[in-house]
């Protein structure tokens, strides 16, 4: 038998909860560095994905349930898509655990809860099943809601159960949409029901009715576009960030949402491709209101981390943008905006976390001078900010710009050329907004609408996390083709 | 392995031999008691001929020649072996948390004997295939169990529970026999295949259409499915927890053993083609009121038994999405699903009995800072309500998988007949996840009044960490038992 890789990538985060979790009391101070160990070597695990040619060889797969005319299997596998995902999540989750070193209040149980978080996300991203992706989907939602729950804001209850019911409500409803899909594959092709994706696929091969692939894409589109979340089903994003802690939102914002348009990109795209010749028209409509929305409400927003949310509702409205035109360059850049938007959000999150932990509020109009007193937190916020508003040279222009072209090379055949004027706003608004609440926090007179006595600046452990994530919002902005050379592959005759 | 000794023993009687082991066992209990005085030696008595009764069950499960038929009134085959299995879990549980429970600690031989004479009566229906055992068996619980409610005599809720589920429980009981009498008057016979053969042929006639209805009516009280439900919160509370564990899963799951072998029976088996589609629909009506109202009114529940009632009225809506959707696959997952609501229900009554054990009150407000105070019972507690609310991948989330995905793929097709059905039902999972996670955020999240540590007897930590080995391994590792439940609903349609 070979070595099963994948598997042990997979488990090894579970391994790591329950030894972290036993980390508890006196031994409390051990809880973080079990944790970086073992998301550490996940780190590495995944690192040494990305130097292989033949990723296909990674693929196995059990027969995990075999009863009743149902076969369930333990697949996992990885390609162009997922490979990028399952590195993102295992980055994000080593720095989140490196950017909490100083969490004090049960740092065991936060760092369980991370791993758990890990496994739940690696699962979705590697898992070649329906039955085992739909657990690990589910299986994300218990330690983020523990973890809004027992770390969050003043209104942590609130939005934890939001967060919660919300999602599994979605969840719900793309399960009848796995059911369905799942259970015609079986009736088109002939076969007995099977899960995995390639028996899912042979249906797709075989033929679905039109109307069934437009029905069907619907339910599924619904729970996967809650999870990004789309306009409007994104209300229960703003609550749980603002809630969150720190780590949370990084993982949150960084991978959890971006199971949604991984899903939309996996099931929806691969399975029913004339479902998404069907809804393109709502997709970017949506997508363009999620972009303008997004952009336009961050304006109003008080809450730097509020601000936030909203801006990654522009960004993944933008990835939507990318899915929707159905196009090998926008599907391209689309999945390289998921990875850019991962690796961004995260320095914005943490600089928001830093702000809320350290000056004591996150309220824009309280803040004000903050460059002079804090020079290396001004400068990593700067840096996001500009990163995400898509400065050229980084990895937020690529990614936008690609959009843009392929959704402009969509349209300009249609008669609806005018559209690209609504791309074009949002990234208006968007640069506005970032500048506006720059100059309002880090410039002119230090406030003293709070005490700004005792503020200090980055920590060294917080100060690698920032580190490593804006090294590589630089290095993949200046050389892109290290992450689309992977995209590509995938991609390439996607259409 | 050897297994010609069950014929030795037991003759012709072999079809029946688990119930004489019970019969047996619930005679004895009684003497034993007034020989020795100590209600624990009775409970080990009860579990050895309860595990006796199970394993002969198994045995013969396993071998399949004794599959036999007694006297045309009992039969013994694949899917009643395996409701006898689930009967035997619930009373050895129950048993097993009586014991020690404050609450079950008066009149210990009596209250044995009642339990395992119900049992009896449990196992007499799974095997029973005449309307007249059935209805028999159906009593013999019943009886038993109006005692079982009223039992704890100092506590008025206990007096008026039992009172009530005395009336509305032989009201049920005078519905059937009426129902039963109208079919024998309109067929001349009681077994159920040969009422489906002779109805087949028949148009339109108001004593069948009356029939069905009483016996619906009838048995809906058991399962206490919406309308017939309101007696199903009162006395759960009022009665002692284990005996309310009895009722919600054993009780009711024998009341859907006598639908799916009266209705599936009738209408599928016996292919009578006679007001099939209507039926459906009126239980698809059920299932969806009986599920909606379960689950809404249990979020305003304050008292934990009370929530577990209503939460018990919505999983009964779930099952009988099967007799909504009549098809094999669909009773495979409605078996499992009563198998995983065993464990997972079953389970949080343990938890809620071995807490009142431990001087906790009743109410959801008691559970708060549980998790500090009895660290391994509340994670415990946690799993079984996710497991109610069906979140991976636990139990409850693979028998609802099977049952909820079965209203859509009927007969080897996809169908958009009952799609509303399953919609409405996953609707209803998420409410339920509100009122479960409700418990959850008291025991975990909020804070109690009393840090102070809380004792657990025993054999209800043994009861709960059964419960809770069952509710992850069949979460993660389903098949065989799965395989078990399509075997039984294929033996059921064969």
């Amino acid at each position: 038998m070979e070595f099963p890789f994948l598997m042990i990538l997979l488990l090894l985060p579970l391994v790591g909860a329950l030894v972290t979790l036993f980390m508890g009391g006196q031994r409390s101070k051990y809880a973080v560095y079990t944790a970086g160990a073992f998301s550490g070597i996940t780190l590495l695990m995944s690192i040494y994905l990305l130097f292989v040619s033949d990723l296909g060889s990674f693929s196995t797969s059990y027969v995990w349930i075999e009863a009743a005319g149902l076969t369930m299997n333990f697949a996992l596998g990885v390609d162009g898509l997922s490979i990028l995902m399952v590195f993102l999540t295992s980055l994000l989750v080593f720095l989140v655990v490196v950017f909490s070193s100083s969490e004090k209040d049960r740092p065991n149980y936060f760092h369980t809860l991370l791993l758990i978080m890990e496994v739940g996300l690696l699962g979705v991203y590697m898992s070649q099943d329906y039955f085992l992706f739909y657990i690990m989907w589910e299986l994300t939602l218990i330690p983020m809601y523990f973890m809004i729950s027992w770390y969050g804001g003043p209104r942590r209850h609130y939005a934890a159960i939001k967060f919660f019911i919300y999602t599994h409500v979605a969840s719900l409803i793309m399960l009848i949409g796995i059911f369905a899909l799942v259970f015609q594959s079986a009736v088109v092709t002939g076969n007995p029901v099977n899960f995995s994706f390639a028996a899912v696929l042979a249906g797709t091969a075989a033929g679905f009715g039109t109307t069934f692939q437009t029905l069907v894409f619907g339910l599924l589109f619904f729970g996967f576009a809650v999870k990004m979340p789309i306009v409007p089903f994104h209300t229960w994003l703003p609550d749980a960030h603002v809630e969150a802690p720190t780590g949370g939102s990084v993982i949150l914002a960084g991978v959890m949402l971006k199971m949604g348009a991984y899903g939309i990109i996996r099931v929806c795209l691969t399975t029913l491709p004339e479902g998404a010749q069907t809804w393109q028209w709502v997709m970017i409509g949506l997508a363009l209101l999620s972009m303008i929305y997004g952009a336009y409400a961050c304006i109003a927003q008080k809450d730097l981390k509020k601000m936030v949310a909203f801006s990654s509702i522009s960004h993944m409205g933008m990835v939507l943008l990318g899915i929707a035109v159905l196009s090998e360059v926008g599907l391209e850049f689309a999945i390289f905006q998921m990875f850019a938007h991962g690796l961004i959000t995260a320095v914005l999150f943490m600089v928001c976390g830093m702000t809320g932990h350290n000056v004591g509020t996150r309220e824009i109009p309280l803040l004000g001078g903050l460059a002079g007193k804090m020079p290396i937190y001004a400068a990593f916020m700067m840096f996001g900010f500009m990163a995400s508003l898509g400065l050229p040279g980084l990895v937020g222009f690529v990614a936008e710009f690609g959009i843009l072209y392929s959704f402009w090379d969509f349209i300009a055949e249609t008669q609806y050329m005018w559209m690209i004027v609504f791309g074009m706003l949002s990234m208006m608004l968007t640069a506005g907004f970032y500048l506006w609440a720059m100059q309002r926090t880090l410039f002119g007179k230090l406030t003293d609408k709070v005490d700004t006595s005792h503020l200090h600046d980055v920590r060294l452990s917080e100060g690698i996390a920032l580190g490593t994530l804006c090294a590589l919002i630089a290095l993949f902005g200046i050389m892109p083709s290290l992450a689309t050379d992977f995209i590509t592959v995938f991609t390439g005759g996607f259409f | 392995m050897d297994v010609s000794f069950i014929d030795t023993i037991f003759g012709s009687f072999v079809p029946i031999a688990p119930e004489i082991i019970m019969i047996v066992a619930a005679l004895i209990v009684p003497a034993l008691f007034f020989i020795t005085k100590n209600g624990k030696v009775c409970a080990a008595f009860a579990l050895v001929m309860i595990a006796l009764s199970g394993a002969l069950v198994g045995l013969m499960m396993h071998d399949g020649g004794f599959y036999g038929v007694y006297a045309n009134l009992f039969s013994f085959d694949a899917f009643s072996a395996l409701m006898m299995l689930l009967f035997l879990t619930v009373v050895f549980l129950v048993v097993l948390v009586s014991a020690t429970s404050v609450e079950t600690t008066k009149h210990q031989g009596e209250y044995y004997a009642l339990l395992l004479g119900a049992s009896t009566g449990m196992l007499f229906v799974a095997s029973a295939s005449s309307l007249l055992t059935i209805f028999v068996g159906v009593e013999l619980v019943s009886i038993l169990s109006y005692a079982l409610v009223a039992l704890k005599k100092n506590d008025p809720r206990s007096a008026e529970a039992g009172v009530k589920y005395l009336i509305i429980g032989g009201l049920s009981s005078a519905l059937t026999l009426y129902g039963i009498s109208m079919l024998y008057g309109l067929t001349g016979t009681l077994q159920i295949s040969e009422i489906g053969t002779m109805i087949a042929g028949m148009s339109f006639n108001l004593p069948f259409v009356i029939a069905m209805i009483a016996i619906i009516a009838g048995y809906g009280f058991k399962i206490s499915a919406v309308p017939f439900h309101m007696w199903a919160p009162d006395v759960y509370e009022g009665a002692a927890t284990p005996v309310s564990m009895f009722l919600a899963t054993g009780s009711k799951k024998m009341g859907f053993v006598v639908l799916f072998k009266i209705f599936l029976v009738l209408f599928v088996v016996a292919q009578s083609g006679f007001a099939t589609g209507e039926m459906q629909y009126i239980f698809a009506i059920i299932a969806a009121i009986t599920m909606t109202v379960g689950n809404v009114v249990a979020i305003s529940q304050k008292n934990i038994k009370r929530m577990l009632a209503y939460s018990s009225i919505a999983q009964a809506g779930y099952i009988l999405i099967v007799l909504a959707v009549m098809s094999e696959y669909a009773l495979t997952g409605g078996l499992f699903h009563m198998f995983t609501h065993v464990f997972m229900k079953g389970g949080a009554f343990i938890v809620v009995a071995a807490l009142i054990t431990a001087g906790l009150g009743e109410n959801i407000s008691d559970y708060r800072g549980l998790s500090k105070r009895a660290p391994l019972v509340a994670f415990a507690m946690m799993l079984f309500l996710f497991s109610l609310a069906g979140i991976p991948p636990l139990a409850g989330f693979t028998s609802k998988f099977i049952l909820f995905s079965s209203a859509i793929f009927v007969d080897g097709v996809v169908q958009t007949q009952w799609i509303w059905l399953a919609f409405v039902a996953i609707l209803n999972s998420a409410i339920s996840l509100y009122y479960y996670v409700r418990v959850i955020k008291a025991m975990y999240i909020e804070k109690g009044d009393s840090e102070e540590k809380l004792k657990i007897k025993k054999t209800h930590g043994v009861a709960i960490a059964l419960c809770l080995i069952a509710v992850i391994v069949l979460g993660v590792y389903p098949g065989p038992l799965l395989g078990l439940c399509a075997d039984a609903a294929a033996f059921f349609f064969a």
